[in-house]
C-alpha cells in the first residue's frame, strides 16, 4: 500500500494554519450526534476525551487502572519543553523544531515536528489556566530549566513531579467532562480488540477488569492512546500495566506499526539489583542540569567515590563533548556509559553503574538550592538504594524509557484504519529515532487538546458512517476470538509462570536488541523468541477463572502480545541497516563511535503491516523529505 | 548490604465484595533485604501460582510512589512503618528476620474490597467530579506569564497538589474521612489565582460530596498528615474549613 | 434545603458547631474558674461573690440559657459525629497502629465528654438546683466536700476535662481555619498550659476545702 502522509502543502511554518482552515468542520449541534471512543487516559487519553467532550462530542473513556488519573504519564519527573523564549536565550517555534528534529537523528516528519513547536505555548499557557503549579521565580513567573539535546532553558516544570501535575490537569479536565455527563468513563477496562466494519474502525471489545465480562462498545471513530511498549524489555521505567496489547491487536486489524526498534534507552536510571526486580526507576534527567557524571580513569579502582581523587576521576561526557558535556541527548549518554562499563570502569558492586555527582553543585550553589530542585528525586534515591546522595555520588545506569515506534499516523493522527486515531506514546510520529527529553509530555498534550479535536471533525464530516450496533457479526466474531484466546491462556496449565515467561523475553530483548544490536544477534534473538512462544503457548501456568478479577490472566494477555510483538521488533531491527538515535548497529558507527545514518537507503519510515499470525510481515516505506533542514551528522561535541 | 530475611505474613483474603475475607498465613522465605514490599508480595504470588493457588490480588503500577494505586495497611499502619514512603516505595530492609506481617486492604465503608487487597476508590473521583477542576476549556488561555503567581503560593499549591489520591488518609483516619484529600485539592485551587473565581462553588460542592459518599467526619486526630506518604500538611484542611466557611457564610453560592 | 442548614449540618458544619460551642465552654470555665478562686480569699469573698452574680438576674440567665443551648448543640452533634464515624469503618482493621498523630485527648473525646456530661449533671444536682434558701454557697460546698468521695469525683472529672480539653481547644482553632504555621504551635502549647490550668486550678479546689481550709 501506498503510504500518503497527508502533509499539506505550503511553507513548513503556515501549514497547520492552512491545514485547519481546510478542514471541514462539523456544526455544534451535529457533534452531539458523535460518539467517540477513546482508549486511555494519559497525557494524550486525558487531554483528548476533555477537549472533545467540551466541543460537544459524546465520548466513552477506557483505561486500566481503577482511576484515570493513575495512568502512566504520571510518572513523569522532569518537565515539558515550549518554545516560550521566557529566559531571553533566543529560543524559537524554529529552533524547538530544529532541536528535536535533529535529536531525532532526522527520522521524523519535518511537518509534524513542526506542528509540535508551534502548538507547545499553547498547552503551556492552558496547563496554566487549570492550575497546574509550575515552578516560579521570586517575580513570580514561571522558571525554567535545561534538559538534554538543547543549549536554551525551555523545560517547564513542577519539581520533579511534572508529569503528575500535568496529568492531574487533564485528569481534572476530563473529570469535569465526567461531571457534566458528556463524558462516559470506564475504569477497569483492557481494551483487547477493534471492531473494523466496512474498513472503519467502529468500536471495541474490553474485558470489565472487575468481573471479567467481556464488553463491546460501538463509536464513530476510535481514538488510541495507550502509551509505549517499553515493558517488552520486562525491566523499564514504565508503568507495570504499560502493554503493547492495545496498540498490537490494532496492527493486526490493518493498522500499521511504524520504526517498532526504536526505544529509548534512558541513560540516569538506578542500576538493576537483583533478579527479583519487578521495575527500574529513573532519576530524572533533570538531574544532569547539575550533576557531574564520572568514573574512575583506572578500571582496577574499586574505592569508595570519595577516596577517588579529582586527577584519577574520568568526567568522560565532559571531556568528550565540551560544549554539551553532561546535557548530550539520551541515546549518546547511554551508550557511553555502556561503553565505559565494557572497558570495566563501572562502578558498584555489579559493575554496571557510573557515578553521577553533586559534589560540586551543592559547593556552589548550597544544599539548599539542590534540595529544592531535586528533593523527592533524591529521597526516592534513598529509598530505594538506602544511600544519601546528598553525601555519596549518586549510581546510575541506562534502562529502557521509552519507545519511540508505535502505530504509524498521518499528519491528521489517522492510523490505516480509517476512523483510528492514535496519539501520545502509542503512535510513532513525532520523535523520529531517539526523543529529546521533556517532550513526550509536550507531544502527548499536544496531540490530545491541539491536534486531534481539529483532525476528527476533518475525518467525520468526510465520511459516511451508517448505523452500526454490537450485535453486528463483526463485533461477534471479535468477542469470539478474544473468549477463545482468554480460554486458551486459562487452559494450557503448565508449569512455568506468566513473569518467567515475560522476564526470559525482556533479557532476550535486553541483550539483542538494547543498546547496541548487531545482525547476528538480532537473528539469533528472533529464533529465540520464536521459541519461547511456543513454549508459552504450550507451558503457560495461569491461575484462576475468567470472570473475576485475574490480575495473572491481564499479564498472560499482555505478554502474549508482547511474545509476538518483539519478534516484530527484532524484525524492524534487521531490516534496518544503519545505526540512527537508539536504534545502534554496531557496524554502522562513525570513527568515534556516534550512530552512522545511512540517508541514501534509510531515511524512510518503516510501516509493517501484519499478514497472519507467526507469517512474516510486510514493509511499507514513507520516504522522508526533509525540505526546511539538512540532514548532518549530529554533533555535540 | 543485601541480606535475606524469613518472614510471617498474614495476609486479607477476601474472594470478592459482599464476601466474608480472612487472614491466611503464608511464610515468606529468603527475602532479599533490597527488595520492596511490592516485590516480596510477587515472590508469595509466584509461589502461590506454581502451588496451584490464587496469588494476592492487589493493585500497583508505576511502583515509584506516585501513581497512587498501591496501598495496604502493613501492621496496622498504611503503606507501612516508613513516614512519607507508598507502599511500592517500601523496602524490605525496614523489617527484622522472623518479623509477623499482618497485611489488610484499605477499609472503609466508602471503599468496598474488590478482591483480597484490592479496593474500589472510585468515591475519589467522584469528589473531583463535584467541583475539583477548573472550569477552563481548552483553548481559550491567555498567556502563561500574564498573571504572576507569587513564588510563596505557587509553592504551597505544589505542596497540596503532591497528592497521589492513595486513599491513605482514609485508610488512616479513626474516622474513614477524606478531609486531607478533598482540601489538598481545594487548597491547591484557592492558593492561585486562576482557581480562584470558583473557589466557593468548588468548596461547598466538593464537601457536599464528601458527605454524601458515606465517609466519616474530620474529628483533627492528624492520623492522615502522619500516614501521608507525600506528607500533605493539614493545614490544608484549615484553609478547606476557611474555603467553606467562607463559601457558606459570605458568598452567594448554595 | 434552606443554605444555613446544609452548611451547618454539613460534615464540616458540624464540626464548626463543636468547635464554637467548645469554645464557649473554654471562655465559661475561665470565668467560672476565676470565680471560684474567691475561696481562697474566705468564705465571705466567695459568698459576695455569688451575691453578686445572682444580682445581675435576667443577664445570668441569658448566659445559663445559652450555655444549655450550646451543652444541647455540643451534645447532640458530638454524638451524631461518633455515630456517623462508628458507621464509616463498618469492617475494623485486625492490628491498630497510631502513626503519632493521635493524642490521648483526640483518642477519647467522645468518652471524656460522655464523662463530663454525667458529671456536669450531678454537678448542677449538687450545687445548682439545690435548695438555697437558709444555707450560703459557701456552706453546700464545703459540705459537699466534707465528703471524700465528692472529692474524688470531682478530681477524676477535672482530670478528664483537661484530656478533653487538650484535644478540644487547638481542635477548635484547626476547625474554625485558624492554622498557620507560626502560631499552631503556640495554639497547641496553649491548649496544654489550659488544661493545667483547669486541672489545678478546679481539682484543688475540693482537696482545699476538704483538708487545708
Ligand atoms: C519514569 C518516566 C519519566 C518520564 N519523564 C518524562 C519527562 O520528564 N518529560 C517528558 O516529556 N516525558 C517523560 N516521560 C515520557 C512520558 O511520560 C510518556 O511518554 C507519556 O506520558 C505517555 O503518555 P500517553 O498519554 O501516550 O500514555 P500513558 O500515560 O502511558 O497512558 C496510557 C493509557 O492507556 C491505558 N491503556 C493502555 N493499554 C490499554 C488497554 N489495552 N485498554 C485500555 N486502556 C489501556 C492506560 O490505562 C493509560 O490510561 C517519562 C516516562 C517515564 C517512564
Ligand atoms: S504503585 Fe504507584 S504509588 Fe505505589
Amino acid at each position: 500500500m501506498q503510504l500518503d502522509a497527508k502533509i499539506p502543502g505550503g511553507p513548513l511554518a503556515e501549514k497547520w494554519d492552512r491545514h485547519r482552515f481546510e478542514l471541514k468542520l462539523v456544526n455544534p449541534a451535529n457533534k452531539r450526534k458523535f460518539e467517540i471512543i477513546v482508549v486511555g487516559t494519559g497525557l494524550a487519553g486525558g487531554s483528548a476525551s476533555a477537549s472533545l467532550a467540551e466541543l460537544g462530542y459524546n465520548v466513552k473513556t477506557f483505561c486500566i487502572q481503577d482511576s484515570p488519573r493513575r495512568a502512566h504519564s504520571i510518572a513523569a519527573q522532569g518537565g515539558i519543553n515550549a518554545a516560550k523564549n521566557y529566559t531571553n536565550e533566543g529560543d524559537s517555534i524554529w529552533r524547538l523544531f530544529y532541536d528535536t528534529i535533529k535529536g531525532g537523528d532526522f527520522r521524523a516528519r519535518e511537518a509534524n515536528v513542526y506542528r509540535l513547536a508551534q502548538v507547545s505555548n499553547n498547552i503551556i499557557d492552558q496547563c496554566v489556566a487549570q492550575g497546574v503549579p509550575f515552578a516560579r521565580d521570586y517575580g513570580g513567573l514561571l522558571a525554567n530549566r535545561s534538559f538534554g539535546g538543547a543549549q536554551v532553558q525551555r523545560t517547564f516544570y513542577a519539581r520533579g513531579q511534572t508529569g503528575q501535575q500535568l496529568l492531574l490537569g487533564a485528569y481534572s479536565a476530563l473529570m469535569r467532562q465526567v461531571g457534566t455527563g458528556k463524558v462516559k468513563m470506564f475504569p477497569r477496562r483492557e481494551m483487547l480488540d477493534i471492531v473494523v466494519i466496512n474498513g472503519k474502525a467502529r468500536g471495541i471489545v474490553a474485558r470489565n477488569l472487575i468481573t471479567g465480562e467481556i464488553e463491546t462498545h460501538t463509536g464513530d471513530a476510535v481514538v488510541l492512546c495507550t502509551g509505549g511498549y517499553g515493558n517488552v524489555y520486562f525491566l523499564s521505567t514504565n508503568a507495570m500495566a504499560s502493554n503493547a496489547t492495545a496498540a498490537f491487536r490494532a496492527y493486526k486489524k490493518g493498522a500499521y506499526f511504524a520504526n517498532p526498534c526504536f526505544t529509548q534507552i534512558h541513560p540516569t536510571c538506578i542500576p538493576v539489583h537483583g533478579d527479583y526486580q519487578s521495575k527500574l526507576t529513573l532519576m530524572s534527567e533533570s538531574l544532569r542540569n547539575d550533576g557531574r557524571v564520572w568514573v574512575p580513569k583506572n578500571p582496577e579502582d574499586k574505592r569508595r567515590p570519595h577516596q577517588v581523587p579529582e586527577s584519577e576521576r574520568d568526567y568522560y561526557l565532559e571531556n568528550k563533548y565540551p560544549s554539551f558535556g553532561n546535557l548530550v541527548p539520551r541515546d549518546v549518554a547511554s551508550r557511553n556509559a555502556k561503553e565505559q562499563c565494557d572497558m570495566g570502569k563501572g562502578v558498584g558492586e555489579t559493575g554496571l553503574a557510573v557515578y553521577l555527582d553533586f559534589e560540586d553543585a551543592i559547593k556552589r550553589d548550597g544544599k539548599a538550592a539542590i534540595e529544592k530542585k531535586y528533593g523527592n528525586l533524591f529521597q526516592m534515591y534513598e529509598k530505594i538504594t538506602a544511600e544519601n546522595p546528598y553525601e555519596t555520588p549518586m549510581m546510575i545506569y541506562p534502562a529502557i524509557h521509552y519507545t519511540m515506534g508505535g502505530l504509524w499516523v498521518d499528519y491528521n493522527l489517522m492510523s490505516t484504519i480509517d476512523g483510528l486515531f492514535v496519539l501520545g506514546e502509542a503512535n510513532f510520529s513525532d520523535h523520529g529515532a531517539n526523543r529529546l527529553g521533556a517532550s513526550a509530555l509536550m507531544q502527548g498534550l499536544a496531540d490530545g487538546y491541539f491536534v486531534l479535536p481539529y483532525t476528527i471533525g476533518g475525518y467525520l464530516t468526510g465520511t459516511t458512517l451508517e448505523e452500526v450496533t454490537t450485535g453486528h457479526s463483526a463485533f461477534k466474531e471479535s468477542v469470539t476470538s478474544v473468549n477463545d484466546s482468554i480460554e486458551k491462556l486459562l487452559s494450557i496449565n503448565g508449569n512455568k509462570t506468566v513473569d518467567d515467561f515475560h522476564k526470559q523475553l525482556g533479557h532476550i530483548m535486553w541483550d539483542y536488541c538494547g543498546m547496541a544490536r548487531n545482525d547476528e544477534g538480532l537473528k539469533k534473538a528472533k529464533g529465540m523468541v520464536q521459541q519461547l512462544r511456543e513454549e508459552f503457548r504450550e507451558n503457560v501456568l495461569v491461575p484462576g477463572s475468567k470472570k473475576d478479577f485475574n490480575q495473572s490472566l491481564e499479564r498472560a494477555g499482555r505478554v502474549a502480545d508482547f511474545l509476538e510483538f518483539g519478534e516484530l521488533m527484532l524484525t524492524d531491527a534487521i531490516s534496518r541497516q544503519e545505526s540512527c538515535g537508539g536504534h545502534f548497529n554496531e557496524a554502522y558507527q562513525t570513527e568515534e563511535n556516534e550512530a552512522l545514518r545511512d540517508d541514501e537507503n534509510f531515511c524512510h519510515v518503516s510501516a509493517w503491516e501484519f499478514t497472519g499470525k507467526d507469517k512474516e510481515p510486510v514493509l511499507n516505506k514513507e520516504e522522508l523529505k526533509f525540505e526546511n533542514v539538512e540532514l548532518t551528522q549530529r554533533s555535540y561535541k | 548490604m543485601t541480606k535475606t530475611i524469613n518472614l510471617n505474613l498474614k495476609v486479607w483474603r477476601q474472594k470478592g465484595q459482599n464476601k466474608k475475607g480472612r487472614l491466611e498465613t503464608y511464610k515468606a522465605v529468603d527475602i532479599s533485604t533490597d527488595m520492596s514490599f511490592l516485590e516480596m508480595i510477587d515472590v508469595i504470588n509466584e509461589q502461590l501460582t506454581h502451588k496451584g493457588k490464587e496469588p494476592v490480588a492487589f493493585d500497583h503500577d508505576c511502583r515509584e510512589g506516585i501513581c497512587g494505586m498501591c496501598g495496604a495497611v502493613v501492621n496496622g499502619r498504611p503503606h507501612g512503618p516508613e513516614m512519607g514512603t507508598t507502599l511500592c516505595q517500601l523496602h524490605m530492609r525496614h523489617f527484622s528476620d522472623n518479623d509477623t506481617i499482618v497485611i489488610e486492604p484499605w477499609r472503609s465503608r466508602a471503599f468496598p474490597v474488590i478482591k483480597d487487597l484490592a479496593v474500589d476508590r472510585s468515591a475519589l473521583d467522584k469528589m473531583i467530579q463535584a467541583g475539583g477542576f477548573i472550569s477552563i476549556n481548552t483553548g481559550g488561555a491567555q498567556d502563561a506569564n500574564a498573571i504572576p503567581v507569587p513564588q510563596e503560593a505557587a509553592e504551597l499549591a505544589m505542596d497540596a497538589a503532591a497528592c497521589i489520591g492513595c486513599g491513605a488518609c482514609v485508610a488512616a483516619c479513626p474516622n474513614a474521612s477524606p478531609m486531607l484529600f478533598v482540601s489538598a485539592k481545594v487548597s491547591q485551587f484557592a492558593l492561585l489565582p486562576q482557581g480562584k473565581p470558583e473557589a466557593a462553588k468548588r468548596a461547598i460542592s466538593m464537601v457536599r460530596e464528601m458527605d454524601r459518599l458515606g465517609f466519616g467526619n474530620c474529628t483533627n486526630e492528624r492520623e492522615c498528615e502522619a500516614e501521608c506518604p507525600k506528607e500533605i500538611s493539614i493545614t490544608n484542611i484549615a484553609r478547606l474549613n476557611r474555603e467553606y466557611f467562607k463559601a457558606g457564610f459570605l458568598s452567594a453560592e448554595k | 434545603m434552606n443554605w444555613l442548614a446544609s452548611t451547618l449540618l454539613s460534615s464540616i458544619g458540624k464540626k464548626l458547631m463543636m468547635a464554637i460551642t467548645g469554645l464557649c465552654f473554654c471562655g465559661f470555665l475561665a470565668g467560672h474558674l476565676a470565680g471560684n478562686l474567691t475561696i481562697y480569699l474566705g468564705k465571705d469573698a466567695f459568698n459576695s461573690y455569688a451575691e453578686h452574680l445572682h444580682s445581675l438576674g435576667p443577664i445570668i440567665t441569658l448566659v445559663e440559657l445559652g450555655l444549655l443551648f450550646s451543652a444541647l448543640v455540643h451534645i447532640l452533634t458530638g454524638a451524631t459525629l461518633f455515630y456517623q464515624n462508628l458507621k464509616a469503618r463498618p469492617v475494623r482493621y485486625s492490628v491498630n497502629k497510631s502513626a503519632g498523630g493521635r493524642t490521648l485527648g483526640s483518642r477519647t473525646m467522645p468518652y471524656t465528654g460522655f464523662i463530663l456530661l454525667v458529671f456536669i449533671v450531678l454537678h448542677l444536682i449538687n450545687f445548682h438546683f439545690i435548695d438555697k434558701t437558709d444555707t450560703t454557697i459557701y456552706q453546700i460546698v464545703h459540705s459537699a466536700f466534707a465528703n471524700y468521695v465528692y472529692v474524688v469525683i470531682y478530681v477524676f472529672a477535672m482530670i478528664v476535662a483537661a484530656i478533653h480539653i487538650s484535644h478540644g481547644l487547638w481542635s477548635a482553632f484547626q476547625t474554625l481555619g485558624a492554622n498557620h504555621v507560626k502560631y499552631m504551635p503556640f495554639i497547641r502549647g496553649l491548649s496544654y498550659v489550659f488544661s493545667i490550668i483547669i486541672v489545678l486550678g478546679f481539682g484543688f479546689l475540693p482537696i482545699y476545702l476538704a483538708y487545708i481550709a
